[in-house]
This record gives C-alpha cells, sequence and structure tokens, in this order.
C-alpha cells in the first residue's frame, strides 16, 4: 500500500476511484462536507461570507444551491471523496456540461455555475475543470440516445433533453392502477430522451448515491445539541414521519 | 510467524505454520489444512485488557484460527489493507480491526490520553467514541476500509488535517487536535461543512477512507 507525502500525491488526479486529488492554488468551489483530508494551508469559506462577494457575483449563478458549497483557498493538497462513490474530473475547454446538482463536487473559478432549466441539474460554462462523482464508473453515449432518469449523470456540448413515455407501459391496466394510486410500478416508462449534438453521460448503476449529504450534516452536528433540543428533535422527526 | 498476502482488494490469505492468528467474528471466508477455530476472549492478551475492553465498548467479537494451513479472511465486501508495524502503535477503532497475530500487543487506550481535552472533543465529533484499540510492536494488520484506505505521511514539518468521519486509524508518533474554522462569519451565515478538522503531528501516518462513515 503506497504511503501518500504531498510529494507523491498526484497533482489535480484520482488517487484511485473513490477520491481525488485537487492542488489548490486559486480559490476553487467545492461541495460541503467533501474533503477527506489536506496538506497544507487551507481555509474554507461559505459562499455567504462578504469576501467572497466578487467571485460569487462572477462565477457562482446558483442561488438554491448556494449552501451547497464552499470555496476553499490557500495553498495545498485537498483530498475529496463522496461516500465511496467513483470520482471524475472534466475538462471544459470553452464548453459547457450539465450535471445532476447532487453529483457536482466542484469546479474551479473560471468555470460559471448556473442553474439548468432541467429542474435538479447544473449548467457549467466556460474554461477549466469539473469534478463529479457517479454511482459506479461513467460511460459516454453518443446521440440520439434514451436514458432512465436516475441513471443520467449529465450531459456537453448542447443536446436537447426532453421526457420521453413508454406508453405501452402507461396504457397498461397495471400502469394505470400505478400511475392512479401514484405508484409508479418501474419507472422505465419515463425516459430521457436526447437529441442533437453532444455527448451524454451516464452511471453504471441506477442507484441513487450512496448516503446524503443533509443526513451526514445533521449527524455531525448531534454532539453539539443539549439533551432538550435533542428530544425537540426527535419530536419533530417523528411528526414528519407521520405527516 | 504467519504472513499474510492480498488475493484480492477484498480478500487476505493469512499462511499458518502451527501458529494462530486472531480474526474480526464472522470474517472466515475458508481454510485449507488442518486449522481449528475458536472464540477469543483475550485476543492474546491478557485479563486486565479484557476488562478494560468489556468497560470501555471496544470488546471486540474475535475468532482465533489454529494450525497449519491457509486462511482466507474478507468482510462484508470492504476493502482490506495489511499494514506493517515495526516497533510502533497502531491505533485503529476495533470495528475496522480484520486481523492480527500474537507478535502484536494489544491495549486499549482512552483518546483523552492523546491531547487531552481536544482528544475527547475528537472521540465526540468523530462519533466514534472515546476509546480506541491500540497495537503495539512488529507485524502486520489487516484493517478494513470502505474503498481503498489512503496512507497520509506526517512529518513535524507537514502536518495533515482530516475530516473526522474519514479516519481509519494512525499509526507513529502523533498528537491530534480538533481544529475548527468557526469564526464571526459563520455564526452569521450558515458553517461551511468542514467546521471540525483533526489536526495530526508529529511523526507517523494517518489512514483515511474515502467514506464518511
Amino acid at each position: 500500500m503506497t504511503i501518500y507525502n504531498p510529494g507523491n500525491l498526484p497533482k489535480n488526479d484520482n488517487l484511485n476511484r473513490f477520491a481525488f486529488v485537487v492542488d489548490v492554488a486559486e480559490e476553487i468551489f467545492i461541495r460541503k462536507g467533501k474533503m477527506i483530508a489536506y496538506y497544507g494551508q487551507l481555509q474554507f469559506d461559505s459562499l455567504g461570507s462578504s469576501v467572497l462577494d466578487i467571485l460569487i457575483k462572477q462565477s457562482f449563478n446558483a442561488p438554491l444551491y448556494i449552501n451547497h458549497f464552499v470555496v476553499a483557498k490557500g495553498r495545498g493538497q485537498l483530498i475529496l471523496g463522496d461516500n465511496g462513490n467513483d470520482i471524475a474530473c472534466y475538462d471544459l475547454d470553452n464548453a459547457n456540461m450539465t450535471i445532476k446538482a447532487s453529483h457536482l463536487l466542484g469546479f474551479s473559478k473560471e468555470v460559471i455555475c448556473q442553474e439548468s432549466t432541467m429542474p435538479g441539474f447544473l449548467t457549467l460554462i466556460g474554461n477549466g475543470k469539473v469534478i463529479a462523482s457517479s454511482s459506479g464508473p461513467v460511460h459516454f453515449l453518443g446521440l440520439p440516445c434514451r436514458v432512465d432518469v436516475q441513471s443520467v449523470l449529465g450531459w456537453a456540448d448542447c443536446p436537447s433533453p426532453s421526457y420521453r413515455y413508454d406508453y405501452a407501459h402507461v396504457t397498461g391496466v397495471l400502469s394505470m392502477v400505478g400511475a392512479m394510486t401514484g405508484l409508479t410500478l418501474s419507472g422505465e416508462e419515463k425516459q430521457i430522451d436526447f437529441s442533437g449534438q453532444g455527448t451524454v453521460l451516464i452511471q453504471s448503476s441506477e442507484l441513487e448515491l450512496n448516503g446524503s449529504d443533509a443526513l451526514a450534516h445533521i449527524v455531525s452536528q448531534l454532539p453539539n445539541l443539549s439533551k432538550s433540543e435533542l428530544s425537540s428533535l426527535s419530536g419533530a422527526v417523528s411528526q414528519h414521519m407521520r405527516g | 510467524m504467519p504472513s499474510y498476502s492480498q488475493i484480492n482488494e477484498k480478500l487476505i490469505e493469512v499462511t499458518l505454520n502451527n501458529e494462530e492468528v486472531f480474526a474480526k467474528r464472522g470474517a472466515m471466508i475458508s481454510y485449507q489444512g488442518t486449522v481449528s477455530f475458536a472464540r477469543s476472549f483475550l485476543g492474546g492478551s491478557g485479563i486486565q485488557d479484557l476488562a478494560m475492553r468489556t468497560v470501555t465498548n471496544e470488546g471486540y467479537a474475535l475468532m482465533v484460527a489454529k494450525g497449519t494451513g491457509k486462511v482466507y479472511y474478507g468482510y462484508d465486501g470492504l476493502f482490506v489493507n495489511v499494514i506493517q508495524v515495526n516497533n510502533e502503535t497502531m491505533y485503529v477503532e476495533s470495528e475496522t480491526l480484520l486481523a492480527f497475530d500474537s507478535r502484536l500487543r494489544t491495549g486499549t487506550m482512552f483518546l483523552g490520553n492523546q491531547g487531552g481535552v481536544q482528544g475527547i472533543l475528537r472521540g465526540a465529533v468523530s462519533g466514534q467514541g472515546l476509546f480506541t484499540t491500540t497495537l503495539q510492536g512488529t507485524g502486520e494488520i489487516a484493517i478494513l476500509s470502505d474503498g481503498n484506505a489512503i496512507g497520509l505521511k506526517v512529518t513535524p514539518e507537514q502536518p495533515v488535517f482530516v475530516d473526522p468521519d474519514a479516519y481509519i486509524g494512525h499509526k507513529g508518533n502523533l498528537t491530534s487536535n480538533i481544529v475548527t474554522d468557526l469564526n464571526w462569519k459563520t455564526f452569521v451565515g450558515q458553517t461551511s461543512g468542514e467546521s471540525y478538522q483533526v489536526k495530526f503531528m508529529g511523526q507517523g501516518t494517518v489512514y483515511i477512507q474515502a467514506s464518511e462513515r
């Protein structure tokens, strides 16, 4: 087993399937809570802090996701990990790319990040690096293609995505019952149809990513709560479960 | 002495020559030769350590395999890493410990001894308890990790900062303390999510996994 030190860590490359090393020299956006270790002098600032206003104004144009990202700055080597999911880095060369928001782990400050018109996706435009995680390695598909909604990681170079419903599936008796009761039976009847020019990125598995940020965040904060706060939290949770 | 070899990333082979090896209960995949298995309460150490482990919840459930042959170990699809220790101490959580043998002395360490109050806080923050298992001596230890374990070298000039949730264990002569990036902005807005980091200083190696448990 290799023991790493700042000298032999890869630079802006994968350490293994599940970990990625960012050589931090200038500010970079990373997803909150995905830092697993670092060497050097680094500081993490939330996007709400005023010193970063100018940078945010230029690069980060997705107010819905402002609490999901932080800016790492300083000098050092930052290791990112995402709950044992595969991590890959994509180089944008005057191009655009759209990634499922929950899979975006980081992007360099030259890249502009905006909300996609597809809900739950973020579009990244410009020159620089984009780091994303996926359940299993990523596979690239040419167009035209149709992809299961859960397996889509994202797409690059402007294909036009739209939803496609498989009508045999939708009109079948069982599916009708399913649709009326709000239970979808297979989930296979709704696909994303890509047409036009570009590339589609798919994950090897349609499983949702392991572990949820929100949950990890809440659990990490639990030691800070007092007994009475914990009991009111558990009350709120059980109320939520009933509703 | 028992020899450890890696069959693949999730499976190891331990060769015994009229020797014994201690391993996590339920981790034996198969064996060849004349090997007998029994529950081990003492894990190669004394009664006092057993009492300590029982009290501190570091009570690992161990099986001892004794005899001559090859034993294969793997657990729950987790990655297995064989770590060499050379007359040093390895600190690891008992649940990540897969296999070791009697060349190493085991013990239970109160994290508070490892950096005073800061050490206690580290146990509380990482949710991994205040006590950890120590293995001291020269030999090999097999530990489990979710994905490949990553070893990070620490020297007096080059400390490393680690997310407490990704920490698996460490060896050598290290001191740790909690670093927070809490400042007035944190209280005004959201925390940055990287609010607690553990800083390791000294001489040794820290092991992490690319997964927060």
